[in-house]
């Protein structure tokens, strides 16, 4: 493992993974279209892999149980895209829109 | 540490199946539709008889995934159920699907998935093992892909989904930097050694985690998914869905709290009756004025849910044993229900209440299975309802919660309402002119009857499988 890099303090990169987090959460809340949302759920996982790659470099430098779970998080969230867009083409052919405000069928 | 793979051999099976069964409809199309239910069904029971080798076997694999009771008992539930949910999907398979292989393979995964979430004693493994049962049932949900609204109920159920893993998942990450392990063990000790300097960041994942399980078990402020996924999806899958996916949360949430957080319970002993309670008002209130039954038997799971919380809020060694057999309970009571709804929608295509009119001389069997089922939902005497629900009550205010308790008596007599709405129209509307007797697939029949069994020994014998369950859920606190 190579030496942590001590001139950047660890709470820069907990606030900026707060920030991106934040930022995918208000997309999910605010856009209409499907796919922009899948999007902003991307940076929510980014957020948190940015989370875990700075914990395990700060705390445990001699584990690399916080990379790994990085790399993992990495994976799922490309099958996590694969599925969302194969399900939104199947909305879209359906409907002909993939705008989340007008796909309203199903409702109390 | 230990790296024995032969504690993986079930998982191996059924993996080996799924492949199985994929192949078998690749390779002999000839007789895949009406044969693949059953060769699915029976390497799900043969593998849950394996499974039991394991019992009262004390082991793990490297601290990851720990094979106990506990584990043994979810492995033979999820088997089973999956294997009640593949007979029962037979005529689904012929009518709409042209690659039924995929949804075998697809359905006998998510067990692996579900198995993978009560075994788990590390965060990686935990979380991998939630997601390989959330995309099956991403998958599942919107497989009628001509059906434009099974399409929507997947799509809805994926963001959803999606989202709320992420959020648990940011939660994990704040765990794994206060306590610098991801194993549930170690992170047990951490949190024993003192919270004060990392308090608000403890409140912060916990948060989190319970929102993401929360959305995962579908309790109230997070259920939204919930009534449009059942209503969408093909009726074995919610059938599934309302199973499954629901058992699997709470074997994660039991395991995850007992093993990792049960040292810092007060912190979210709160926020979980909290849910709990909305669970079971919101839930109760609103199916009161449904008339679809997916949507209905959505809001009953919800507030069903709200239920087991309490189980959560209060947690202990007896607590947990009380919050399993009523899962078992209630999962039991719920597929024989479905298996009813299922069998009444492939003879007659209609899924409203007013639907089940006449139902008590069209299918006797059927309207018999039904009722039973709904009063053991409700929680009459001789079901299993009654004597599970009594046992968690009765553990829940053991633990100080009289209110919460108190709230799930009067919401259990609220639901009996729409309960019996659904009996009302089985057994008092007479049948339109011109529709005579059904006749039921002697499939349907069996199964309807041998969960109909399981409810009554449920409900009459609780004392073996509570002593069964208890000796597993002692393993979680270790």
């Amino acid at each position: 493992m190579t030496s942590v890099p001590q001139e950047i303090p660890l709470e820069q990169f907990i606030v900026l993974s707060a920030i991106l987090f934040s930022i995918g959460v208000y997309g999910v809340l605010s856009r209409r279209n499907a796919v922009l949302v899948v999007m902003s759920v991307e940076l929510m996982l980014n957020a948190v892999s940015i989370n875990m790659v700075a914990f395990a470099v700060y705390t445990a430098p001699t584990l690399f149980v916080g990379i790994i779970f990085a790399i993992f998080i990495i994976t799922i969230a490309a099958a996590e895209v694969g599925l969302a867009l194969a399900v939104i083409l199947r909305v879209f052919r359906n409907r002909g829109t993939a705008n989340i405000d007008e796909i309203d069928t199903l409702k109390w | 540490m230990n790296f024995d793979y032969t504690l993986f051999i079930p998982e191996f099976m059924l993996g080996g199946l799924a492949a199985l069964v994929v192949a078998l409809d690749l390779f002999m199309p000839q007789l895949r539709k009406s044969w693949l239910p059953y060769v699915a069904a029976t390497g799900l029971a043969i593998t849950a008889g394996v499974s039991l080798a394991w019992v009262n076997k004390q082991t793990n694999f490297a601290g990851i995934v720990s094979i106990d009771n506990y584990t043994t008992y979810f492995r033979v539930f999820f088997m089973l159920i999956a294997a009640v949910v593949c007979l029962a999907s037979g005529r689904l398979v012929e009518d709409q699907l042209r690659h039924p292989g995929e949804y075998f393979g697809i359905i006998i995964l998510s067990t692996i998935g579900a198995i993978g979430m009560a075994a788990a004693r590390e965060l990686m493994t935990a979380y991998l093992s939630l997601e390989l049962l959330s995309f099956s049932l991403y998958i599942l949900v919107s497989f009628a892909k001509f059906d434009a609204r099974s399409n929507e109920a997947g799509l809805k159920y994926l963001l959803l989904g999606a989202f709320s893993s992420a959020m648990f998942l940011y939660g994990l990450s704040l765990i794994y930097g206060v306590t610098g392990s991801t194993y549930y063990g170690d992170i047990a000790s951490a949190l024993s050694r003192g919270t004060h300097d990392f308090s608000f960041a403890l409140l912060m994942a916990l948060v989190l985690i319970i929102a993401g399980l929360g959305f995962k078990v579908a309790a109230v402020p997070f259920h939204m998914w919930t009534p449009d996924a059942y209503e969408g999806a093909p009726i074995a899958i919610t059938a599934y869905l309302s199973t499954t996916s629901k058992a699997a949360g709470f074997a994660l949430l039991l395991r995850l709290f007992g093993g990792a957080f049960q040292v810092v319970h007060d912190d979210w002993s709160w926020m979980i009756a909290g849910v709990a309670a909305a669970s079971m008002i919101l839930g109760n209130l609103v199916a009161l004025q449904q008339h679809n039954i997916k949507r209905l038997m959505a809001y009953s799971s919800i507030g069903q849910i709200g239920y087991l919380l309490m189980g959560v809020a209060g947690l202990s060694h007896n607590t947990a044993s009380a919050l399993v057999l009523h899962l078992t309970g209630y999962m039991v009571t719920n597929l024989a229900l479905f298996v009813v709804i299922i069998a009444w929608y492939n003879l007659t295509g209609k899924e409203e209440i007013v639907d089940f009119r006449g139902m008590r001389e069209r299918a006797p069997l059927l309207a018999g299975a039904l009722a039973g089922a709904l009063f053991s939902l409700a929680g009459l005497p001789l079901f299993a309802g009654f004597v599970t629900k009594f046992i968690l009550f009765q553990a829940a205010t053991d633990q100080g919660y009289y209110w919460l308790a108190g709230i799930g008596v009067v919401t259990s007599v609220i639901s009996l309402y729409y309960y019996l709405q659904v009996m009302r129209e089985a057994f008092v509307s007479q049948p339109a002119e011109g529709e005579r007797k059904l006749q039921v697939p002697y499939v349907m029949q069996g199964l309807t009857v041998a969960l109909m069994a399981g409810v009554f020994y449920v409900g009459l014998y609780p004392a073996n499988l509570f002593s069964v369950i208890d000796n597993a859920t002692r393993f979680l606190f270790v």
